[in-house]
């Protein structure tokens, strides 16, 4: 009798327990730790306030792209439910539509699709269509800037290059002056890592060119030559920190922050830190502005921000997608943008005035991002990244030379493009 | 029934208790040793395109070796990779054998030479790697501040091929030789010390000591020691990957990141595990070298 009633306890308690989960659904997200995971958690919290029956996990993981990806790549071959969304590079839609990892969202905004589309960044609604299909939502935007020591230049009395080579001119003429051995004119990411890609591309760009042309290899021209021959004029010039090759995007801030950079070429979260920072030397010296170009050329500039996609694998894919939609909202574009200088993906909130006090050089920012462009666009985009990324820091550390790098980057690139 | 048919009868049955009571552990080997070695074997045999992965595996017999043998990388991670062993295998050997002579020493307080023996070996490689690339980083390293105060250059040890395999190599045997001094110790302290003081009394020198006693007892923990070494050479991945990234360009790859790279970045499963199955088969050779050559030297001294 007694282990009868316990029996019929412990299976009204699992009744109950899993009719309350029918209600509570806890989503997990996974975010790079640069992406500001502090912030997606004041955003997951404001959400919960509103859907008290949504709990949100955050998950952190992989300081750069790359390790982010690997870590990914493991969970997502093996089908793993745990993770509900994820936040990915602008460079993976393609391969996620490839690999079959990201739900479609077609289906689940339906009509609305036609709606929201329009609302964002046009580069960004096109990022995340691969073959028509809405693979993610745009979760913040941004680009690459040219940052600049507003102080030194003013000291001798030199403008804000809008070439390339009047900016080796201007940082050779302050390292001259300032005399200091540790001072480096530009910095630009050099290591065999994903940052490298654009150093070679931003360039390339430039000068109108571009890896591919109509869906096809595109690299015997004279245009695929000039960005090793820029490189090549920096070194010459000294401008160029000694190891530049051994330099990952990170290092570029750490350098500029203690000062030591005349002209840098990085991404927006730039700016928050060399400003914010408590250990920044620089602070209130810190210009921003357009990347130079060539003469005769056009500035180009390399685009980047976070998509967030709902993995294939989830089990909660509908409320998935709701909070998807949520991150993906004008709203939190603004709170991004007000707490950690995140790039809206909405035209409309860099006017917002609360935005704009924040981060006064949003309003130029928006036109550097309204021309910023993709990086090739392929299902098998790690392969393209490291024929790039492994040619422009064998260039920039000496070992191989214009001819050689450029055609073993054309010998790696051939198979992927046939 | 005579005594020998009983006693035949006997080892029979304890021969099938002994096959049962294996069973277990070899159910576990097959299922964690010969499944995955069977899985990467099949799978070496078959392409997933990456353009198309939903189109699954297809069957493409050796292509795959056929694209390894004429592909520079490979050719070139694997000559980094035996770079990587001629270097720092007998490298460690000889730091780790100088280590265990002199924590074989009669100290009078042990722990601390213990400890700085056990210290490397216990310290995680990608760890190691992440704390020798600041030892050689070009402005903060401690290495090239060394080099300044001595009146130097500073140089580029992470972004020239040279420089940088040099460093990757200081920093493996660095880590690797506590194990070795480990392995040899207890080598060491394995061999009677009657020995010695019978070569005293027939006023044999401390190096004829070592030479003609201290060696030879020694090789067989020299052998082990030297077979785990090469192994976990053959497959070195963390340090060069923490230090270099494999850069500039592709210098100082190994074959294990070249297999990282392929399968984990590239999702390329089919050539990866070619990859891994050659690295495989050097291993194999590896150590059935070593293997040989210690039968050999064993019935040697086992004639003598």
């Amino acid at each position: 009798m007694k282990l009868w009633k316990t029996l019929l306890t412990a299976a009204l308690g699992v009744a109950f327990a899993a009719n309350v989960a029918a209600q509570q659904t806890t989503l997990r997200i996974f975010t790079g730790g640069q992406q500001r995971p502090d912030v997606m958690r004041k955003i997951a919290d404001e959400y919960t306030k509103r859907n008290p029956n949504v709990k949100v996990e955050v998950e952190v993981g992989g300081a750069t792209s790359d390790a982010q990806q690997q870590y990914l790549s493991t969970v997502l071959s093996a089908k793993d439910s745990v993770l509900d969304l994820v936040l990915i590079d602008v460079i993976r839609p393609a391969q996620w539509a490839a690999q079959g990892w990201a739900e479609p969202l077609d289906s689940y905004l339906g009509a609305d699709k036609g709606k929201i589309l329009p609302t964002y960044l046009k580069a960004y609604a096109e990022a995340n269509q691969v073959n028509g299909k809405l693979m993610a939502l745009p979760y913040f935007a941004d680009a690459q800037f040219l940052y600049y020591r507003k102080d030194l230049l003013e000291k001798y009395k030199r403008p804000v290059p809008k070439n390339w080579d009047d900016m080796i001119e201007t940082a050779r003429i302050i390292m001259d002056g300032e005399k200091a051995p540790q001072l480096q004119g530009f910095s630009t990411a050099g290591a065999p890592i994903e940052g490298t890609v654009c150093t070679y591309l931003v360039p390339l760009w430039g000068t109108g060119s571009d890896i591919t042309k109509d869906g096809k290899l595109n690299l015997d021209t004279p245009e695929a030559r000039q960005p090793f021959q820029l490189y090549g004029r920096m070194k010459q010039a000294g401008v160029l920190p000694k190891n530049v090759a051994e330099i990952p995007t990170d290092r570029i801030r750490v350098d500029f922050q203690a000062g030591n950079v005349v002209f840098a070429q990085s991404w927006g979260y730039f700016w928050n830190r060399v400003e914010n920072d408590t250990d920044s030397k620089v602070k209130g010296k810190v210009g921003v502005t357009i990347l130079p170009h060539d003469k005769g050329g056009k500035s180009a500039t390399c685009i980047g921000g976070w998509q967030v996609a709902v993995s294939a694998y989830s089990k909660n894919k509908q409320e998935a997608v709701k909070f998807a939609r949520y991150l993906s909202s004008p709203e939190v574009s603004k709170m991004q943008a007000i707490m950690a200088s995140h790039l809206p993906v909405f035209p409309s909130v860099y006017k917002d005035p609360e935005v704009v006090k924040a981060n006064p050089w949003f309003a130029d920012a928006l036109p550097v991002v309204e021309t910023a462009k993709s990086r090739p666009v392929s299902a098998q985009y790690p392969q393209v990244s490291d024929a790039v990324r492994s040619n422009m820091n064998a260039y920039l550390a000496g070992t191989k030379t214009t001819d050689t790098a450029l055609n073993d980057m054309k010998n790696r690139l051939a198979p992927l493009y046939r | 029934m005579t005594d020998a048919a009983i006693s035949t009868r006997k080892d029979m049955s304890e021969r099938k208790l002994g096959m049962l009571l294996l069973l277990p552990a070899a159910v576990l080997l097959s299922l964690i040793v010969l499944y995955p070695i069977a899985t990467l074997l099949f799978t070496s045999l078959h392409s997933v395109s990456n353009a198309n992965p939903q189109a699954g595996e297809q069957w493409v017999g050796l292509a795959n070796y056929a694209r390894a043998f004429d592909d520079d990388r490979f050719w070139h991670s694997l000559w980094q990779t035996v770079l990587y062993i001629v270097i720092t295998v007998p490298g460690a050997l000889l730091m780790g054998l100088g280590l265990a002579l002199l924590a074989n020493k009669p100290f009078t307080i042990k722990w601390p030479v213990r400890l700085g023996l056990l210290l490397p070996w216990a310290l995680p490689l990608v760890f190691c790697g992440l704390i020798f690339r600041w030892f050689f980083e070009y402005e903060t390293g401690i290495v090239n501040d060394l080099l300044v105060r001595l009146g130097a250059e500073p140089l580029r040890w992470l972004s020239s091929p040279t420089l940088a395999t040099i460093a990757i190599c200081i920093t493996i045997i660095w880590k690797s030789s506590s194990f070795m001094a480990l392995m040899l110790l207890a080598g060491l302290q394995s061999i009677p010390k009657s020995l010695y003081e019978a070569a005293e009394v027939d006023g044999a020198s401390k190096w004829q000591q070592f030479v003609e006693i201290t060696l030879p007892m020694l090789r067989p923990a020299i052998f082990v020691a030297l077979i785990f070494r090469t192994i976990t050479a053959i497959q070195t991945f963390d340090i060069p990957y923490a230090m270099t990234g494999g850069g500039p360009g592709d210098a100082t790859e190994t074959l294990a990141m070249y297999i990282h790279k392929t399968t984990l970045d590239f999702l390329d499963f089919g050539y990866g595990s070619t990859l891994a199955t050659l690295m495989f088969l050097l291993s194999l050779v590896a150590t059935s070298g070593y293997l040989k050559y210690t039968r050999r030297s064993a019935s040697r001294s086992g004639e003598d």
